[in-house]
This record gives structure tokens, sequence and C-alpha cells, in this order.
């Protein structure tokens, strides 16, 4: 029997791990893209100011691209030694994508991330655009390959168990990549790293433009963020809905959690604005609602419904109860693995194996478990409300809020208009964190929500932690935290540090530069002379 | 006033193609939109940025004239 408190400090170990090298893996994500579209304006147009953009953004790039790998190296151990039930149960699925996407971190995207940074006098112009785009296709490919694996934790398909050898096998590749879950997770990760990145360097322009430093990269890049941002955030939002449209189906414990819905209702459904759920009572206190949101939000319909808590606790006690033959079969096919009956009363409970194993933390001998145990593992199956509800709509506000951030910024930035609105540039700075703390409250929403599985209806949490000492896992949590506390003073350090740098100023002899009639005109007579840099 | 009216408008754009993209996609085919959708959303930045140096050339042509008609 596993040692709770090692399973809860195994979880917040991965949890704390995982957010933080999760503050680094959007960036790269959307900036690669970015400098992918910098590349492509000053291979078009020969424009030398198009080069210093995108090896100034490249520069910052850098910084945080290595982090970024140095702090997903220790996730991918992670598994392995925090996690060894579940690697064991359930590698034959998980490893095949977690080996693809190591070979496409270290091997497509690192190998070109090489050639970008120091290529650019020893590639023709049109290469290094090659290899830039590889580098932003390598970084989001290697993401894709990470979010199968985790699509697959919380939807799992393409598997099943095998009763001889104890564990999970894959059965379909193709329904594993393009699961339904998969492809929305995917795309919603990916396109808010975008999001991340244009939100980044529209901040970072608007500092320079607030300073009336480096003008002309700044308004240049000002308007490409967003340009990227705008259309990312519509994106990020739809694939937003089409993820909980799918997860819904998938996980309806996650979905009642988000939205708070303690008892089942009648459709047209209302939509929880603000609540507070007691996880205790279950109920929500001071809930103030829209009427029908709900139903048309999950189920785009008036007459949808989906389930409260109420129904699907009821729900799993018939799953535990029907989980329970399973378990006694694999038991029994431990000791005599040939054993006909027991394979057939396996293959006849195998669907709420995992329901099985929900109560054999309460009973080891489920034969005998109680319908109080029962009661109580069917309880489990609520993850804690009050902070998915929440992560959830913090992470909705701030989508909505970058959303009208990028509106208006396109609309100063397309009348040529950006550097004068001082008010708005200073919102800029600060909204620079926003998109960072979004992306950890989706996390959040994603997680809590599958509890109490690894994976979803398949694995418990409480039986996939590996059996240590609760003393070697506070010393490791403690490690962790105080090494990942130096990696992001390092990061910060070098972040600023290259900021207020800025880009490197341009050679005298650059004969692009100096021929360029856009460069010297509009930084001796065009609407922002008064700003050019000295 | 105008920029208010501007902000408004560009909204229930964006919000008119959320919903569009909303109704149109339920199982919609993602990694397919990603790819066509990162590759204009790439493009369009370009354009962003040249389009950007374009409306300087245009005002300092402006101003070059203006300055010219004064001095006539």
């Amino acid at each position: 029997m596993h040692d709770i408190t090692v399973v809860d400090l195994s979880r917040w170990q991965f949890a704390i791990t995982v957010l933080y090298h999760f503050l680094f893996v959007p960036l790269t994500l959307g900036l690669s893209f970015m400098l992918a579209a910098m590349e492509t304006v000053y291979v078009t147009t020969g424009k030398q100011i198009y080069r210093e953009i995108a090896q100034f953004w490249g520069k910052l790039f850098l910084i945080n691209f290595a982090l970024g790998v140095a702090t997903g190296l220790t996730m991918e151990f992670e598994f392995g030694t925090n996690w060894s039930f579940y690697s064991s149960f359930v590698g034959d699925i998980f490893g095949a994508p977690l080996a693809i996407e190591g070979l496409m971190a270290f091997f497509l995207e690192a190998t070109f991330v090489g050639m970008m940074v120091f290529g650019w006098d020893r590639l023709k112009r049109g290469q290094h655009l090659a290899v830039t785009y590889m580098v932003a296709l390598g970084s989001n490919l290697s993401a894709l390959w990470i979010l199968i694996a985790n699509s697959f934790m919380q939807n799992p398909q393409g598997a099943t168990f095998n009763p001889a050898t104890m564990r999970m096998e894959l059965t379909s590749f193709t329904q594993l990549i393009f699961s339904h879950d998969a492809q929305a997770k995917f795309v919603h990760t990916s396109i808010a790293g975008y999001v991340t990145g244009a939100i980044f360097v529209a901040g970072i322009s608007a500092w320079y433009m607030l300073k009336g430093r480096h003008i002309e990269l700044a308004r240049r890049s000002f308007r490409m963020a967003v340009l990227f941002g705008v259309l990312s955030t519509a994106g990020v939002i739809t694939l937003g809905d089409a993820l909980g449209f799918v997860g819904g189906q998938a996980q309806p414990s996650k979905l009642a959690a988000m939205e708070g819905l303690w008892k089942s209702e009648a459709a047209p459904m209302p939509f929880n604005l603000v609540a507070f759920p007691s996880q205790k009572e279950q109920v929500n206190h001071d809930q103030l609602q829209i009427p029908y949101a709900l139903s048309l939000l999950v189920t785009h319909s008036m007459d949808g419904t989906v389930p409260g808590f109420d129904k699907l606790e009821q729900q799993a006690v018939g799953r535990i109860k029907n989980g329970i033959p399973a378990v006694e079969a694999l038991q029994t096919l431990a000791s005599k693995p040939g054993d006909a009956a027991a394979l057939a009363q396996f293959r006849a409970h195998e669907k709420d194996l995992g329901y099985g194993f929900l109560v054999q933390r309460y009973a080891e001998d489920v034969s005998k478990a109680t319908d109080a145990e029962i009661g109580t593992a069917a309880r489990d199956i609520i993850p804690e409300v009050a902070p998915i509800f929440w992560s959830f709509r913090a992470m909705v506000a701030m989508g909505l809020a970058m959303l009208a951030f990028f509106v208006l910024a396109v609309i100063f930035s397309l009348r040529n208009d950006i550097v004068r609105q001082r008010w708005f540039l200073k919102i800029a700075v600060w909204m620079i964190p926003v998109p960072f703390l979004a992306c950890e409250a989706g996390w959040l929403v994603a997680e809590l929500g599958r509890q109490p599985w690894t994976v979803y209806g398949v694995l418990p949490t409480w039986m996939s932690a590996s059996t240590h000492s609760v003393g070697y896992m506070i010393f490791s949590l403690v490690g962790f935290v105080g090494l990942y506390t130096v990696f992001i003073i390092a990061e910060m350090y070098l972040m600023l540090r290259a900021i207020r740098k800025g880009p490197d100023e341009p050679h005298g002899d650059d004969p692009d530069r100096d021929s360029d009639p856009m460069l010297n005109n509009s930084a001796k007579a065009g609407p922002f002379a008064g700003y050019a840099e000295g | 006033m105008k920029t208010l009216l501007l902000f408004v408008l560009f909204m229930l754009i964006a919000i008119l193609v959320i919903l569009l993209a909303i109704v149109l996609g339920d199982s919609g085919a993602w990694y397919f939109a990603w790819l066509v959708g990162t590759g204009m959303i790439v493009l369009i930045t370009a354009a962003g940025g040249a389009m950007l140096d374009a409306q300087d050339e245009h005002a300092a042509l402006e101003t070059e004239a203006g300055t010219n008609a004064k001095r006539a």
C-alpha cells in the first residue's frame, strides 16, 4: 500500500517542476514563429533593420530556450523516478511519444537553433530563413508529442490493458495521435504560446517606445507582434472552446469542477459566472449566474445538459462494483496466468478496471469492500473544485483581456499612432506577465481536473507513484525549489540585461542600411522624427 | 470617439469569427487548421511589417512635398 504523503509530495514536486518548466515553453513556441515572420520580411524586402530585429529577438529566444530545455530534462526523468508504477503501467504508450519528443527537441530543434544563432554570416539569406522556420517547426512539433502523451492521460485512446503482461499496450498509434483531445490540446497550447510571444515582444517594444530608445525597431516589432497576437488570441479562444467541448465529453468530472456543478440540472443550464464552491458541503455560495449560458457553452445547443457530481458519484458507485471482479480476476491471473475462468471474468469487467483500483485504496482485499468504502472511493472522483473553478475563470478572463488589448493595439499600430499613445504603451508593458499566468492557470485546470486519475478512468493517482520515503521526497522537493529559484534569477538577470542593452547598434559600413531610403527618410522626416534614437 | 467605434467594430468582428469557428469546428481537423493557420498568421504578420515601411515612406514623401510647396 502506498504512503499517501509520498503520493502527495510526488504530485507537489511534479506540479512545481512542470509549472516552472511551462514558464519557458510558451515563449519558445511563439517567439520562434515570430522570428520566422521577422526574418521573412528581411529576406523579401532586403531591409537591414529586419535582420537586426530578428537577431535581437533571437537573442532573447535563445536565453529562454536554454532554460526551457534544461528544466524539461528533469521532467522526463521524473516519470521514472517518482512515477515508476505509472511508467511501467502505460510505458508502452507513453514512451513512444515521449521518445519522439526527445528526438525532436534534441536533434531537430537544437541542431537548427545552433545553425540559426551561428549561421547569420555563414548561410545565405534564404538558407538562414529556412533554418529559422525549422527551429519554429521543431519547437512546436516537439511540443506536439508531449501533448499527445498528455492527451492520452486525459482521454486514453488507442490502447488496451493486457492481463498477460499486466500493463497497457498500444493498439493504434493513429488513434493515439489523432484523438480529438490531442488535436485540440496541441493547437490550443501551441497558439497560447504564440499569444505569449506576441505580448512579450509587444510589451518590450512598448517599453523601448516609452524610453524613446530603438524606436524604429520597436515600432516594427510592435506592429508585427500585435498582428501576430490578435489572430492568435482569436485562435486560442476558439480552440479553448473546442478543448472544453471534447474534454467535457471525455472527462465529465473535470467539466463539472470547472463549472462548479454539484447537482445535475435540466436544460438550458445556467453558467456560474462567480461562485464560491464548498467541497465539504458540495454547494456553491454566493453564486452569480448567466441563464442558459452553460448549455450553449459546453454542448453548443439550448437543450444540451452535462451531469453534475451527484450523478457522476452515483455512476462511479456502479462502476466500482463492476470493476471489483476485474481486479479480483487480475489477482488470480497474477498467480495462475492461464486461468481461463479468471480471464473470462476479467474480459467481462475490464471496462471498469480503473474504478476497481479506486476502492483498493480503502480495501486491500477488494472482494471484502464494504458499501461505505465503495462510497468513499466514489466520492474520490470529485477533484478539488474551487482551484479548478477559479483557475478556469482566471484563464478565460485573461484571454478576453488579451483579445481586447490586441484589438486596440492593432488599431493604434495600423494608424501609425502607437508612439503617441503613452498610456497604452504603459498597459502593454504591464501585460507581459498575463499570458504566462493564463498558461499556468490552463494547466492547473487540465491537471487538477484529471484527479483522482493519472490516466483518466484507467489508473488512479494513488497507485501511480514510486515507493520512496517521505524524507527522500522532501529532500528532492527542497532541492528542486532551491535549484529552480537560482535558475529563475539567472533567467531574469540575463533577459533584463539583454533588454536593457537592446539590439546591437548598426555597423556604419553596412551598405544595405546606408542605402535604405526608408530608414533614413523616416528617421529624419517621417512622422516619428522626434522619436528617432540618438 | 472614432477609436472607440473602431474598437467596438473590430471586437465584434473578432467575436463573430470566433463564434463561426466554434460552430464549424465541433470536431474539426485541428492539426490541419494549425498548419494553415500558422502559415497565415506568419504571412499576415510579415505583411504588417512591410506595410509599416510603406506607410513611413508615404509619410516621408508627404512631408517632403509639403516642404517643397512651402518653399515654392
